[in-house]
């Protein structure tokens, strides 16, 4: 947690530097009084001194409880490539969505996905096209959300 | 007497009550599933909520993180694994007893002192929340300044794990609240030239992201493990629960009074409301070697605690417009959806609408004895369902939820983002929930500011000489020097003994 610590602190500490140099061409209120540029700046200052401070804590044997019910904080990813994973379905959700319509792109993900997390193929099937339906039900026909019927709506 | 039968009857409503009824199933459901939390579920519903009329999308928040709360421990004492991080404190306990032969008993006590805890949290709310709205009626910008530094840093000051930490969540939640069009001159910040972001980060991806998509890639990392769940004949469960209402009614007290002051503070939710009263308890009984090896008194405070915490954290929701916790924190956010503004003026415009949420309280808890029940009588086949399915159809409902809001796909960009940051903040021990109280806060806070310096010529004096103002300052600034004090006790106490 040390090293990440010290990691953690740096980006902060960017932050802040960034968030400066962004506020730079903000424009000021009547008299040369602070205006949009003024709470950003607060924040920017105040990442950079907990950002330090995170650092510096880092030095120190950490006192750090890990949190209660997150084993994410305490142990190492088993499945890294499972996270990754998700991360693809989201943007290939928004790539396909309005190509592809939703039924299409929520089953195929869906199935993808349970594949992936070891779901035999059968059950896979079955469900993806269970959960697709219950979802476009719920959302197209009592929400009216308009879900994109892609080129189906031919 | 009138706002108290309008409020009725926008509560018993057939549809209302349908949609109670759904959530409480919901809410039963991700409680009692180790690994999903009560927030992430009010995360989940709000899509749906937007769609709702107020009084429903309220009740169905109220409802649903009461039964989430009380479900989480039913894993508690079935698998020794909470639901939820507010069973956390008393999950050996329960465990224990269980194995002991014991577990019907626990799971009565469980549904009971949550009710009973819920029920008292809801009158505390119903008898303060009014006096306090008065007092709040009395408040100008100054001193809502300062209730928004007072939460920001109650937040902080209570986040588990590390303080500098939790600043630096909530620091960065209240700049993804400066996102957008800034409310002195009209001018974007940090928007890129995104046309989606002049109205600043949109809530509801944001929290389905923070607490919905990060639980997500969590659980799909860790190894799948099939629980071993212990048998229980549930026949009857509420068996002997006179006599223990009786038997530890101070208990019951002491408890519902501390769960519902810890909920009242920004930032401590009902998992902090359960440990503390765990402490509490163990300090003041007659048996504390049986604590961590089957204790039924601790299993009665931390039990009651937590229940009696959700309704407390709807004080400062409704009177100030200050979250109490996470799901308040998205309370707010549904109450903006839908055009209404928390606070003391809520009190006076739509007092139907506050006696409809103190009603859904009183209703919610009494409706988990008879799906608290059912719940149990269900659990083992609830526990069952693998997370290999149940994790891809939660997806899909985080990304169809986020789209819903506006049909827009950038929403879902926002919600992946989001669970990123979520994700690597709580892997490397940052708080998530004061992101979300900044960036509730974040406005509040500067508008605030912005508009009495403004009006007073950028004089900083009034922040410091209105009464009520001086108060709520001296206490801001004794929660950020708590810590150093703590420290310089702690020092001298040691020093003291040597």
């Amino acid at each position: 947690m040390e090293k990440n610590d010290w990691i953690a602190g740096g980006i902060f500490i960017a932050l802040g530097i960034g968030i400066f140099i962004l506020t730079i061409p903000f424009p000021s209120l009547d008299k040369g009084h602070p205006g949009p540029a003024l709470f950003p700046n607060i924040l920017a200052a105040l990442f950079i001194f907990f950002g330090l401070l995170l650092g510096l804590k880092a030095k120190k044997p950490s006192v750090d409880k890990p949190l209660e019910n997150s084993t994410a904080a305490a142990s190492i990813p088993k499945n890294i490539g499972n996270a990754f994973f998700i991360l693809g379905i989201i943007a290939a959700f928004m790539v396909l969505e309005s190509w592809l319509g939703f039924l299409l792109t929520s089953f195929f993900l869906l199935f993808l996905l349970m594949k992936k997390l070891g779901t035999s193929a059968w059950k896979s099937l079955t469900l993806s096209v269970l959960v697709t339906v219950f979802v476009y039900f719920l959302f197209y026909k009592i929400l009216r959300v308009p879900l994109s019927p892609g080129f189906l709506s031919w | 007497m009138d706002f108290i039968i309008q409020g009725l009857s926008l509560l018993f409503v057939p549809k209302v009550l349908l949609i109670l009824a759904i959530s409480c199933v919901y809410g039963l459901f991700v409680g009692a599933m180790p690994g999903l939390t009560a927030t992430m579920a009010a995360a989940l519903l709000i899509p749906f909520t937007f769609f709702m009329d107020p009084v429903p999308a309220l009740a169905s928040i109220v409802a649903m993180s009461a039964m989430a709360i009380f479900a989480g421990d039913i894993p508690a004492a079935l698998v020794r694994i909470p639901g939820t991080p507010s069973s956390a404190a008393y999950t050996q306990d329960s465990f224990e007893l269980t194995k002991q032969g014991q577990g019907e008993m626990v799971l009565g006590v469980d549904v009971v002192f949550s009710v009973i805890g819920g029920l008292i949290g809801a009158i505390i709310l119903m008898v303060s929340a009014p006096l306090l709205a008065e007092v709040a009626m009395t408040f100008t910008t100054f001193e809502f300044f300062w209730l928004a530094a007072l939460g920001l840093s109650a937040t902080v000051m209570v986040s588990r794990g590390s303080q500098v930490k939790g600043a630096l969540a909530m620091i960065l939640g209240l700049f993804l609240s400066t996102i957008g069009v800034d409310i002195t001159l009209g001018f974007p910040r940090f928007t890129f030239g995104s046309v989606e972001l002049l109205n600043g980060v949109n809530f509801i991806p944001a929290m389905i992201g923070l607490f919905g998509l990060s639980e997500v890639i969590r659980n799909v990392m860790e190894p799948h493990i099939a629980y071993p769940i212990a048998k229980v004949r549930a026949g009857k469960i509420f068996y002997g629960m006179t006599a223990l209402v009786k038997k530890y009614k101070l208990n019951i007290t002491r408890s519902s009074l501390l769960g519902t002051f810890i909920g009242i503070l920004p930032g401590a939710g009902a998992d902090i409301a359960a440990w503390l009263a765990y402490a509490v308890s163990k300090r003041g009984s007659k048996e504390p070697e049986k604590y961590g090896t089957g204790s039924i008194e601790a299993i009665v405070d931390a039990g009651t605690a937590n229940n009696a915490c959700l309704a407390g954290a709807w004080v400062p929701a409704m009177v100030f417009g200050i979250p109490g916790d996470s799901i308040t924190a998205i309370v707010i956010g549904v109450l903006f959806m839908k055009g209404l503004r928390p606070g003391p003026m809520i009190f006076e415009r739509s007092p139907e609408m506050v006696y409809a949420v103190y009603f859904s309280f009183i209703l919610a808890n009494l409706l988990m004895i008879p799906f608290g029940y059912l719940a149990i009588k269900t659990s083992a086949q609830m526990l069952r369902v693998p997370k290999k399915i149940l994790m891809p159809a939660i997806l899909m409902f985080c990304m169809v939820g986020s789209f819903a809001i506006n049909n827009s796909l950038f929403d879902v960009g926002m919600m992946l983002v989001m669970g990123i940051i979520g994700f690597f903040l709580e892997a490397n021990g940052f708080p998530v929930a004061p992101v979300v109280l900044g960036l509730v806060l974040g406005p509040i806070l500067e508008k605030n500011f912005m508009m009495s310096m403004i009006k007073t010529e950028w004089d900083f004096l009034p922040f410091f000489y209105r009464p009520v103002s001086a108060i709520l300052c001296t206490l801001t600034i004794i929660i950020w020097f708590f810590p150093f004090l703590a420290a310089f006790l702690e020092r001298a106490k040691k020093k003291n003994q040597v």
